[in-house]
C-alpha cells in the first residue's frame, strides 16, 4: 500500500460502515481507503461483497451508518448532498439515459442543474461527443432508443464527465455489453483517462477487467473487508492470501499479457506501404526493396485495407483494382489495448501480425508474435530473480 | 313523430346540452386531474398512504352513481356544484392509479443515475418521472372521461346541466308520442360526445408524449 508523498489525496474513506435496518451484520464494515487524484481504482470481488454499496457510500446514494468521507481534504459525510454528488460523475451498468431527453440534453443534465449558459452548454455537449467518438452533427439530437449499446454507454459516461468533475464512480460500466464492444469502450476510456486524468472508482466482478483497468485494485471479501489493495502488478505476482489467489484463478501468468499495452513495446513500423491509386510497377518496386514478404494496402484516410505479397502484384494485370488483391488486413488493435488483445487478434490474423492502429483508424504499424515473446522473456526475467537467489541457496547446501 | 324530424327540430337544443355536457365533464375532470395526480404521487413517494388513498378512491367507484351525486344537494344544494362534486370524486381512481403506475414503470436505473448526479427528488418528478410517466397517467384520465361523460347525464337529476335533461324529459313523458325520440335523441349526443372526447384524447396523447419514447 504505497502511499507517494508528493501525490494529492482526493477521496479517503474512514472506517466507513453501513449496517441496513434489520440487518444484524453490516453490509459495508469498517471500510479504509485512500485515493490518490488521478488514479483509477478499481473495488473487485464476488456478487454480494458490498463491492457496489461501497461505491454508492461515496457519493451517498446510501447514507453510511458511521464513519467519514473525506473529499478533496473537505469532510463531505454531512454535506448537502445533491451538490455533492453533482461534484462526482457517476455511471451505471444499465447508462440511465432519459429516453425522454435527447442526447445533448441528457449530457447537459449537470450543467443544467449548476446554471451554466446556454452556448457553454452546448460547446461542451459538442465537446464531449467528438472525445468519445460521435459525430456532434450527427448524434446531438438523437434519442437513447435510437443508439448501440456501445454509443449509449459512452454517452453515459459522457454526461458524467460533463461538468467536468473530478472524481467519476463508475459502477460495471462496461458489464452488460458484447466482448467486443466491451474491449473497445475499455481501450477508449483508457485513452480518455490518459487525456482527462479524472480519479476513478470503479466497480467489477471481472477480474481480467480489474487487471486493465486498474491503477489500483481493492480485492474486497465478505462485508467490504479488503482483502489486498494493491497494483495490478503485484496483486498478480505477489497475492495477499488464498481468497485472493482463488479469486485471480487460473492462469496468473496468462493475465500478465493484461498488463503491458501495445504503445510499450517494440512495434515494426517499415512495413511497406501503398495505396491503390499507385501504379502496380512503382508497388513491386517497393516491396521487392523491403524485408518483408508482404506489403499493406492503405486507403485515402491512410487505414489498412488488404495485405498484398509480391505474387499478388505479379499476376495482377495493370488497371486491376488493387482493393481487390491479397486478403484483407484484419486484427486491428489501439496502442492502449493490451497484450492480451493483441495475442487474441494475432492468433485470427491474416498477416500473422496485429495491426496497430491509432483512434481514427490511421496505420501506425505492426506488431508480430515475436515482439510479444520478448515482453513476455522481459516480464519473466524481472521475477526471475527469486529464482536465481533460491538455486544459488540450493548449490550453498550441496 | 318521426326520429329525423325530432333530431332536425330539436338539433339547437342538442347542441345546446352538448356544450353543457362537454362544461361539465372539463370542469369535473379538470378538477379531478387536479386532486388525482398529487394524491398518485404522494400515494407512490409514501409507500405508507398507498393503500389509503387508493382503496379511498376505490370506494367512490362502489358507491351507485345516482346516490354520489345526490349526497352532496345537502351540503352544495341543487344545480352544477352537486353534480361536479359527485363526478370529480368518480374520476378519481384511475387517474390516481394510473399515476402511481406510470411513475412505478419508471426504470429503477433512471431513478439512480438521476439520483446520483445529484438531481433534487421533485426536480426529478417534474423533469423526469412526470414527462416518463406522462402516457399512462393520460390514458387513466382517457378512461376517466369516459366513464364520466356517461354518468354526467344523471346530473340532470339534481338539477344539473347537460344532456340528461332531454333524456329525463323524454322519460318522464314516456307514453305521449315521440316522447322515446327525445331519450334516444339525447343518448346518441352522450355517445357522440365521448367519441369526441375519445379522439381528443389520441390526438393530446400523441403530441404530448415526448419524442424519445413514443
Amino acid at each position: 500500500m504505497s502511499t507517494n508523498s508528493t501525490s494529492e489525496v482526493m477521496i479517503e474513506l474512514d472506517e466507513l460502515t453501513k449496517t441496513f435496518p434489520g440487518q444484524s451484520v453490516p453490509a459495508v464494515d469498517k471500510l479504509s481507503l485512500t485515493i490518490q487524484k488521478g488514479e483509477i481504482v478499481v473495488f473487485v470481488g464476488p456478487s454480494g461483497c458490498g463491492k457496489t454499496t461501497s461505491m454508492e457510500l461515496i457519493n451517498r446514494l446510501i447514507e453510511p451508518t458511521s464513519g467519514r468521507i473525506i473529499l478533496e481534504g473537505e469532510d463531505v459525510t454531512d454535506a448537502q448532498v445533491d451538490s455533492l454528488r453533482r461534484r462526482i460523475g457517476y455511471v451505471i451498468q444499465e447508462t440511465g439515459l432519459f429516453p425522454h431527453r435527447t442526447i445533448a440534453q441528457n449530457i447537459a443534465t449537470v450543467p443544467g442543474m449548476i446554471g451554466w449558459k446556454k452556448g457553454r452548454m452546448d460547446e461542451r455537449v459538442d465537446e464531449l461527443l467528438g472525445l468519445i467518438g460521435m459525430e456532434p452533427s450527427q448524434y446531438r439530437d438523437r434519442f437513447p432508443k435510437e443508439l448501440s449499446g456501445g454509443q449509449r454507454q459512452r454517452v453515459g459516461v459522457a454526461r458524467a464527465m460533463a461538468a467536468d468533475p473530478p472524481v467519476m464512480l463508475m459502477d460495471e460500466p462496461f458489464g452488460a455489453i458484447d466482448p467486443i464492444t466491451r474491449e473497445r469502450l475499455q481501450n477508449e476510456f483508457l485513452r480518455l483517462q490518459a487525456q482527462i486524468q479524472k480519479t476513478v472508482v470503479f466497480v467489477t466482478h471481472d477480474i481480467d477487467e480489474a487487471i486493465k483497468m486498474g491503477d489500483k485494485i481493492v480485492v474486497l471479501k465478505e462485508q467490504s473487508h479488503i482483502a489486498q489493495f494493491a497494483s495490478p502488478e503485484e496483486i498478480l505476482s505477489s497475492p495477499a492470501d488464498d481468497y485472493v489467489s482463488d479469486f485471480i484463478g487460473q492462469g496468473a501468468s496468462l493475465k500478465r499479457l493484461n498488463l503491458t499495452r501495445i504503445r510499450d513495446i517494440e512495434m515494426a513500423t517499415d512495413t511497406p506501404t501503398g495505396t491503390a491509386h499507385e501504379e502496380l510497377s512503382t508497388l513491386r518496386q517497393r516491396l521487392a526493396e523491403s524485408p518483408w514478404s508482404t506489403m499493406m494496402i492503405l486507403d485515402d484516410q491512410h487505414r489498412p485495407m488488404r495485405w498484398v505479397g509480391g505474387r499478388d502484384l505479379n499476376r495482377a494485370n495493370a488497371g486491376e483494382d488493387i482493393a481487390k488483391l491479397g486478403l484483407p488486413a484484419t486484427a486491428t488493435v489501439e496502442p492502449q489495448a493490451t497484450l492480451s488483445d493483441a495475442l487474441n487478434e494475432l492468433i485470427t490474423s491474416n498477416g500473422g501480425v496485429a495491426i496497430v492502429v491509432d483512434g481514427s483508424g490511421v496505420f501506425q504499424g505492426v506488431v508480430d508474435i515475436e515482439s510479444i515473446l520478448t515482453a513476455v522473456r522481459t516480464m519473466r526475467e524481472e521475477n526471475s530473480q527469486f529464482y536465481l537467489a533460491q538455486k544459488e541457496i540450493s548449490e550453498a547446501i550441496d | 313523430m318521426d326520429f329525423l324530424d325530432y333530431l332536425s327540430r330539436s338539433g339547437d337544443n342538442l347542441f345546446e346540452l352538448s356544450l353543457e355536457h362537454i362544461n361539465l365533464v372539463l370542469i369535473s375532470m379538470g378538477l379531478a386531474i387536479l386532486i388525482g395526480v398529487p394524491l398518485g404521487i404522494t400515494a407512490h413517494r409514501k409507500t405508507r398512504w398507498n393503500p389509503i388513498i387508493l382503496s379511498g378512491a376505490g370506494i367512490m367507484l362502489t358507491i351507485p352513481s345516482l346516490a354520489l351525486l345526490a349526497i352532496f344537494v345537502p351540503i352544495f344544494g341543487l344545480g352544477a356544484p352537486p353534480a361536479i362534486a359527485g363526478l370529480t370524486l368518480y374520476a378519481l381512481y384511475p387517474i390516481i392509479s394510473n399515476t402511481v403506475a406510470g411513475l412505478q414503470s419508471v426504470s429503477p436505473a433512471i431513478v439512480k443515475a438521476s439520483r446520483g448526479m445529484g438531481m433534487g427528488s421533485w426536480r426529478r418528478l417534474a423533469k423526469v418521472e412526470l414527462p416518463l410517466a406522462w402516457p399512462v397517467i393520460i390514458t387513466g384520465v382517457r378512461v376517466s372521461t369516459q366513464v364520466v361523460v356517461g354518468i354526467a347525464a344523471i346530473a340532470a337529476i339534481v338539477g344539473g346541466p347537460g344532456l340528461g335533461n332531454e333524456i329525463f324529459r323524454g322519460l318522464r313523458s314516456l307514453g305521449s308520442p315521440g316522447a322515446e325520440n327525445l331519450v334516444y335523441g339525447g343518448t346518441l349526443a352522450v355517445v357522440i360526445v365521448a367519441y369526441l372526447f375519445d379522439a381528443a384524447f389520441i390526438l393530446i396523447r400523441r403530441f404530448t408524449t415526448p419524442r424519445g419514447i413514443r
